[in-house]
């Protein structure tokens, strides 16, 4: 079994189902083109997109309706025809493709999710990439959890 | 803001190098043309704030800062979602 260096747990063993290629990256890490989806019962549902070739790189991630149940995607239909689904309709969450919000946490703020430009997965050919909204139906700093009320 | 009615055929002009021809509009969206010297960068905007969001996103956070965010979201998702995403199993 392969083994990855990764960000948050040292080297970790992984199976080849849960490496994605991302054929473009993600804006901003373009040369980032493989990643493996790590989960951790402890974390869940938080999930790590760890880089294959860069071991400092990883994104916290929520599934999308976690941070929103009542998301509608939104992928346009070049990014659809880039992962290589139906351009007429958008995918089934959960069976046809696997959607991630991208998370920030930075200097003890409340974690945001970014959801208007989730990280979109097709489950078949484990094809992905990062599908940004045209409109403004939702925010890239989501907020997913309320702020700490005073003590 | 400065906000012009402009044709589809009409055109503007940003200083001196940079030309923006309204080519046609429908109900829902304006195609655009630039004309701007090579080295003057063209971006959709929501791809410039995911640039930037996501340099943020691969920042952070460090373990401690993680930890400390995990519980707060632990208390946000301890109802789980009716048809959650499933992730793949590792």
């Amino acid at each position: 079994m392969p083994s990855v260096n990764t960000k948050y747990f040292g080297t970790v063993d992984y199976c080849q189902e849960s490496v994605f290629d991302f054929p473009f990256g993600l804006p901003a890490f373009e040369h980032e083109t493989s990643f493996v989806l790590l989960e951790s019962p402890e974390h869940a549902p938080l999930v790590f997109l760890q880089s294959l070739a860069e071991a400092s790189l990883c994104f916290l991630a929520f599934p999308i309706l976690v941070v929103d149940r009542a998301y509608q995607l939104g992928i346009s239909k070049d990014d659809l025809a880039a992962l290589d689904l139906e351009t007429t309709h958008q995918p089934v969450l959960g069976t046809e493709v696997l959607v991630l919000a991208l998370l920030s946490v930075h200097d003890g703020s409340s974690p945001t999710a970014n959801l208007m430009a989730p990280v979109v997965i097709n489950l078949r050919t484990r094809r992905a990439l990062q599908a940004i909204r045209g409109d403004r139906l939702y925010s890239h700093v989501h907020p997913v959890a309320a702020p700490e009320g005073p003590c | 803001m400065l906000v012009l009615r402009r044709r589809a055929g009409e055109a503007l002009l940003i200083g001196d190098e940079i030309e923006i021809e309204l080519l046609a509009v429908s109900a829902h969206s304006a195609k655009i043309g630039i004309r701007a010297p090579k080295d003057t960068v063209v971006l959709r905007k929501e791809l410039k704030v995911t640039q930037e969001q996501n340099v943020r996103a691969a920042q952070g956070p460090v373990p401690a800062e993680m930890a400390r965010a995990l519980e707060k979201l632990r208390l946000r998702t301890q109802e789980p979602a009716p048809h959650p995403d499933k992730p793949i199993e590792n």
